[in-house]
This record gives C-alpha cells, sequence and structure tokens, in this order.
C-alpha cells in the first residue's frame, strides 16, 4: 500500500463489539480515493443497496482519505456513507476536524459498522482495538452534552462522533455531530442510531507516512498562503451568510417555502447586521487556514455579556443555510429566533436545510387548510421553535415532521406532493430554481437528491457563462463539471470553500496526490476518478430501484414562473431536456 | 450610472452604492479601483478577481472590460462564490 494509506479498513459489527480488519487492495483506493469515493465503493462492495437503511445489516461507511494528517490546509475531514433513510438512496455526508485525524490514526482508512448493539452504547476505538460501552448517562443528551461527558469519561485525547436525541429516535435527517460540525445531510444520525450507537470514540498512534515529505511541506506552505488571499476573502471576512442579501437582491432567496424568492426582512439576517446586534468570534476547524465560522451569541449584545460564545452554550455557528431555511423559508425574520432555532437543531442534531424545509411546508399546509396545526403559521419564531422541539422529541406533529417533507405530503396527501421542496426526498438547499436553472438541473439529477454540496452549478448562474433564467444544453456540460469537482474534493479530501483559489484543480490535486503516494498521478487520471466516483453513485441508486422519473423536480417549480420574476420561469419540457442531455453525456463519460 | 455593492464588495466600499461616470466596465472598475483602495485587491487590468462578479441591472452578468455601460444602467459588484 502507498504512503497516505493504512492499506484497510475496520468492519465492526455493533451487535458484538467486534471488529476485522479488513485489507483495502490498491486498485481501489487509487480507483475511489477515500471519502465519498471510497465510501460509495464499500458500499457498493457490501451489496448494501438493497437493504433498508435502519436495518442493522446496513453499513455506515466513515472515510478518511491519503491527504488526512497531511499539513495540506483543510484536509481534516471525513466522509460519511450509508443509504439514506430519507431518500433511500445513496447519502454521503462530510464534517471536518479532529475526529477525522484521530480516526485515520486507529491505522485505518474507513471504518464500517453494521449490525445492532444490544443497547445503546459507544463505540469506542482506541489505537484499533474496538470496544462497546455503556451509554445511559448520556441517553437523551444533545451533542455538545455527549461530547462533553465522554470526554470527561474517556480522556481528553479521543475525539468524539455523537447523534443526539433526534438520531436516537431514528428522525430521517439527524445528523451526526463532531466539534460542533455536522455530517449532517440525509440522516446519517439516524442510521447510527439504528444501530444504538449513541457515539464513536476514536484515539489512535498510527500515522501514515508520506512518499515525499519535502514536497508535501512545499505544496502545503502555497496552499496555505494563497488560503489567506482574495479567493476566500468570503469565508473569512462574513462568512457563508454574505449570500443572503446578495440572494434577496436578485430575487432568488426561497421564501415561504418558494412560494417567493424575496424577503423584506432579509436584511435582519444579514451578516453585517448579525454582527451589530451581538457578539461574534471567529473559529477554524482543525488544520484549516481560512476560518470561516462565524459564531454569534444568542441574546447578548456587544457591550453586554464578556466571554467566549465558543465555549458558551449562547454560541451558535451561522451558515447561510441554516439563516435561509430557519428564515426566509419559514418567513421568520427574528433573527434572535433564527439563531436559537440553528442552535438547537445542532444540539438536537437534525439537518438545519430539512428541517426549515419541512417546517416550511408544514406551514403552507396548515395556510392551504391542509393540516390541522393553526398554530404553525409563517413568520411565527416561537411556532418555529416549539416544532424543532417535536421534531426532535417526535412528538405529535413532530412525529409526522420527523419523516421529512415527501413522507409528510405522502400521508397528507390532496396535493401537497406538489410544493414538498424536496427532490428524492431530500429538501432543497436555498437556491431558488426557477431563477437558478443550471442550479434546478443539478438539484434534479443529484445522486443524494437537492443538493448543493454534490453540484455547484448555482456559480455558473452566477457568471457570464449561461442565462440563469434561460438554461440551454449548454448549462449541461456546466453541471457536469461542477459535480465532478466536488466528487474529487470530497474524496481527496479538501474543503470546497478552497476552489476559488486553484486554478486548475485536477493539476493541483494530481501533484498534492504524487507528493503524499508516490503514485505518477495525472491530472486526466483524477478526471477519470471524479466520473467514476459520481457513477458509482449512479450504480447504487440503480440497485437500491432508482429511476430516470425521480430526476425531477417538484410541480411547483415547474411550468409556472416565479411571483416575483416573470421571467424565471422553468418548463417541465426544458427541464427534461436537460435532464436527458446530462444522462447522454454522463453515458458518454463513463 | 448607478453602482451597487454586495458582500465583500459593500465591506471594502465602505458603501452601499454610488453614482459612477465611466463608458466602459475597464472603466468603472478602474475608477472603483481608485477610489476605494481595499477593493483595489480585487481589481486589476480592468478585471475583477475570480472571486468577485460584475452584473448588469440584475440580468447578465459581464466580463469584458471593454463592454459599454450606459448612464441608465446599473452595475452590480458582488462576490462571486457563493454557496455553503
Amino acid at each position: 500500500m502507498p504512503p497516505g494509506y493504512h492499506g484497510f479498513y475496520l468492519r465492526i459489527d455493533a451487535g458484538t463489539g467486534t471488529a476485522t480488519r479488513v485489507p483495502l487492495p490498491e486498485e481501489v483506493v487509487r480507483q475511489y480515493l477515500g471519502g465519498s469515493g471510497l465510501g460509495a465503493r464499500l458500499l457498493l462492495d457490501q451489496g448494501s443497496a438493497v437493504s433498508d437503511p435502519l436495518a442493522p445489516e446496513a453499513p455506515i461507511v466513515f472515510a478518511f482519505s491519503p491527504l488526512v494528517g497531511s499539513p495540506l490546509t483543510t484536509s481534516a475531514k471525513f466522509a460519511v456513507v450509508s443509504k439514506s433513510p430519507l431518500t433511500n438512496r445513496i447519502n454521503d455526508s462530510l464534517a471536518s476536524s479532529g475526529f477525522a485525524l484521530a480516526g485515520k490514526r486507529c491505522g485505518c482508512d474507513a471504518i464500517v459498522i453494521v449490525g445492532r448493539a444490544p443497547e445503546l452504547s459507544v463505540l469506542v476505538i482506541d489505537d484499533g482495538d474496538v470496544r462497546l460501552e455503556a451509554a445511559d448517562d448520556v441517553r437523551g443528551e444533545s451533542c455538545p452534552a455527549t461530547e462533553e461527558k465522554l470526554r470527561a469519561r474517556l480522556g481528553s485525547d479521543y475525539r468524539i462522533a455523537s447523534i443526539g436525541p433526534a438520531g436516537e429516535r431514528a428522525v430521517r435527517y439527524a445528523t451526526i455531530s463532531h466539534d460542533g460540525r455536522h455530517a449532517g445531510r440525509g440522516g446519517s444520525g439516524a442510521v447510527l442510531g439504528s444501530k444504538r450507537i449513541k457515539a464513536i470514540a476514536v484515539r489512535g498512534k498510527q500515522y501514515c507516512e508520506f512518499a515525499d515529505p519535502k514536497r508535501v511541506t512545499e505544496l502545503s506552505r502555497d496552499l496555505s498562503k494563497r488560503s489567506f488571499g482574495p479567493a476566500t476573502a468570503k469565508y473569512r471576512e462574513l462568512g457563508t451568510a454574505t449570500n443572503l442579501l446578495t440572494f434577496n437582491r436578485f430575487g432568488t432567496l426561497p421564501t415561504r417555502n418558494f412560494q417567493s424568492g424575496t424577503f423584506e426582512e432579509a436584511i435582519n439576517l444579514s451578516p453585517q447586521e448579525l454582527a451589530a446586534q451581538r457578539e461574534k468570534t471567529r473559529a477554524s476547524c482543525v488544520a484549516c487556514t481560512i476560518g470561516c465560522e462565524h459564531i454569534y451569541a444568542v441574546g447578548r449584545t456587544p457591550q453586554s455579556g464578556a466571554g467566549d460564545p465558543h465555549s458558551s452554550p449562547a454560541g451558535v455557528r451561522v451558515e447561510y443555510e441554516s439563516l435561509f431555511a430557519l428564515g426566509s423559508l419559514c418567513g421568520v425574520g427574528d433573527s434572535d429566533a433564527v439563531l436559537r432555532a440553528s442552535q438547537r437543531c445542532d444540539e438536537l442534531g437534525i439537518d438545519t436545510i430539512s428541517t426549515g424545509g419541512t417546517i416550511a411546508f408544514a406551514m403552507e399546509c396548515v395556510e392551504r387548510g391542509l393540516l390541522d396545526e393553526s398554530w404553525l403559521r409563517f413568520g411565527d419564531g416561537a411556532a418555529m421553535l416549539r416544532a424543532i422541539e417535536l421534531i426532535g422529541r417526535r412528538e405529535g406533529i413532530g412525529a409526522l415532521l420527523g419523516e421529512g417533507s415527501r413522507r409528510a405530503a405522502e400521508q397528507i396527501g390532496r396535493g401537497s406532493l406538489a410544493f414538498a421542496p424536496q427532490v428524492k426526498g431530500l429538501e432543497i438547499p436555498g437556491y431558488e430554481p426557477r431563477a437558478l436553472q443550471t442550479m434546478a438541473l443539478g438539484f434534479a439529477v443529484g445522486a443524494r437528491g437537492a443538493d448543493h454540496n454534490r453540484s455547484g452549478a448555482y456559480e455558473v448562474d452566477f457568471s457570464d457563462k449561461v442565462d440563469r433564467r434561460n438554461a440551454t444544453l449548454e448549462s449541461v456540460r456546466h453541471a457536469i463539471e461542477t459535480e465532478d469537482r466536488a466528487a474529487l474534493m470530497d474524496s481527496l479530501i479538501l474543503c470546497k470553500f478552497l476552489r476559488g483559489v486553484f486554478t486548475d484543480i485536477y493539476a493541483e490535486s494530481s501533484a498534492m496526490l504524487r507528493a503524499v503516494t508516490g503514485w505518477d498521478v495525472t491530472a486526466d487520471e483524477l478526471r477519470a476518478t471524479a466520473r467514476r466516483i459520481v457513477a458509482a453513485k449512479h450504480q447504487f441508486n440503480v440497485l437500491a430501484g432508482w429511476t430516470l422519473d425521480e430526476d425531477t423536480l417538484p410541480d411547483r417549480f415547474l411550468d409556472r414562473a416565479l411571483p416575483n420574476d416573470p421571467a424565471a420561469l422553468l418548463t417541465r419540457e426544458s427541464l427534461d431536456a436537460l435532464i436527458a442531455e446530462y444522462h447522454r453525456q454522463r453515458a458518454e463519460l463513463s | 450610472m448607478h453602482v451597487e455593492f454586495l458582500g465583500i464588495p459593500r465591506e471594502r466600499a465602505g458603501v452601499a452604492d454610488l453614482e459612477l461616470e465611466a463608458a466602459t466596465l475597464g472603466q468603472a472598475l478602474a475608477l472603483l479601483a481608485a477610489r476605494f483602495p481595499d477593493l483595489g485587491e480585487f481589481i486589476a487590468g480592468g478585471s475583477l478577481h475570480p472571486s468577485l462578479a460584475a452584473n448588469l441591472n440584475g440580468d447578465e452578468f459581464i466580463t469584458d472590460p471593454r463592454r459599454a455601460l450606459a448612464d441608465s444602467d446599473h452595475l452590480l459588484i458582488l462576490s462571486a462564490d457563493v454557496g455553503g
């Protein structure tokens, strides 16, 4: 096995608390790299596409990568890959920080967990040795409290990934949390919860060597230097929340369950206004030089409380997606309510996009008289917070909403599926598809559903390459390119916030991979690798029962213009043509 | 023409919008770089750094420095790396 890899994955049976070290052939890691790619390959090898994702036999993979443990900025990341209980299709979510480093030091390139523990347990992996410990003292605890208690119990050198109460109760969009970051989308927390694993604690001492350590250092220094430049200024200075006012200005900010593209209270949720009203600190993931995290104190003004919001329960890390989903999408302009909602989602361990999307859908159902929950109204921050608590406990209406918007619509019926904001069951992120039509294609064909992290097609819409409100077949090539780039970055692994730093990401990635592994890898090989990884995800979905009619958008988005923008009209015929061309080009590339 | 800043350009310029006289995109950007030195980091040779974008009247994204602009135009300068 080349440097950068251990050459093994750890296959753990949660039912018995035992582990097997399974060799990983070099050809497999060269073809799928790590992270999402390796996870997809391992899932296919386990034959899990036909399994119920919450059944004991369904595997969940924690995959590291050859760059994890290197000084290359943003490389301390891991992917969680499984069949999604929300979509019944493949799901890969990524998170950052020390868990990736400590997990790889356990002497493995991935951890595959199958089986179901006899009782709620903590899976402890100590330098490759595996045991189950009781989790009674953390049952029902929030993600941050679970990490804190387990570090106190096991020792501060352990790194812990955990689920919150929502994962224990199989909310279909429950997350796996580590160090305040979340493997957020698609319900991997419910999969771990179904195995009665409350948390995974890892520590280890097994380091991988690099083929050319001097070159790795040179490349790392260069990349870090560039990561301080203008390409990442947005993330450092304002964070992803920058998008909110921009999107509102362009009429592409999803509002009140996608009934509009502008929100009259958007200014309240802008990063400038958030910072003016409360204390703010910045932080970074481990081994990251960008520092995109903007952490706001909830309920404290710049003049009132002192202390570090990051270490305080009052501090909440805010991203654009959370602000959109829990703000404009639910019609809530009260920034304190939105920040508290984001914080509660993090504590309960639920995906903010799916939470906001499902609640916004329910609010519209109430508005239309389809759901008898008169308290749940657009614009009511207290009602949104109440709904979040009910989802986390799966009580009352929370039992239905914990299923996600597609399943909720199937139960409510009466035409509500037409405005359930989802593709393949995954709630749509904060990009209005009618006004961003290359992104609309990216959403429709995404292997894990509507997804801004696996398709960066919105970038194309915000460029001179296409007409964002009139996509043509030329848009397809661009959508494929962003999908391929994401597959590469999610498998190497590097943070996508670096993407603007690269002139030719395939050439630069091949240089990094050469220095780490010693492979004579080229840019062209990595292009083929990225396509292979996308194809593996599609292959999993085909085996899981995917059909072409899943690649679409809800009726709401088709054949009717966005109310605030008559030019933003996407016809079903046009979308179908884009999708057909996408599959034609994908087939040609494979 | 009217120039509106969003995202990082607004932070660097310190204003939300202003009026400007320029015949082309390149001229407009050169004037903005001279007027707002903190924004100048993102402007070179009459073009924006790829992390920023210029949009005309909310409709069309433009990059060619020779692109003619009219007095009635509304030029938006914004952070291009949307997403996250």
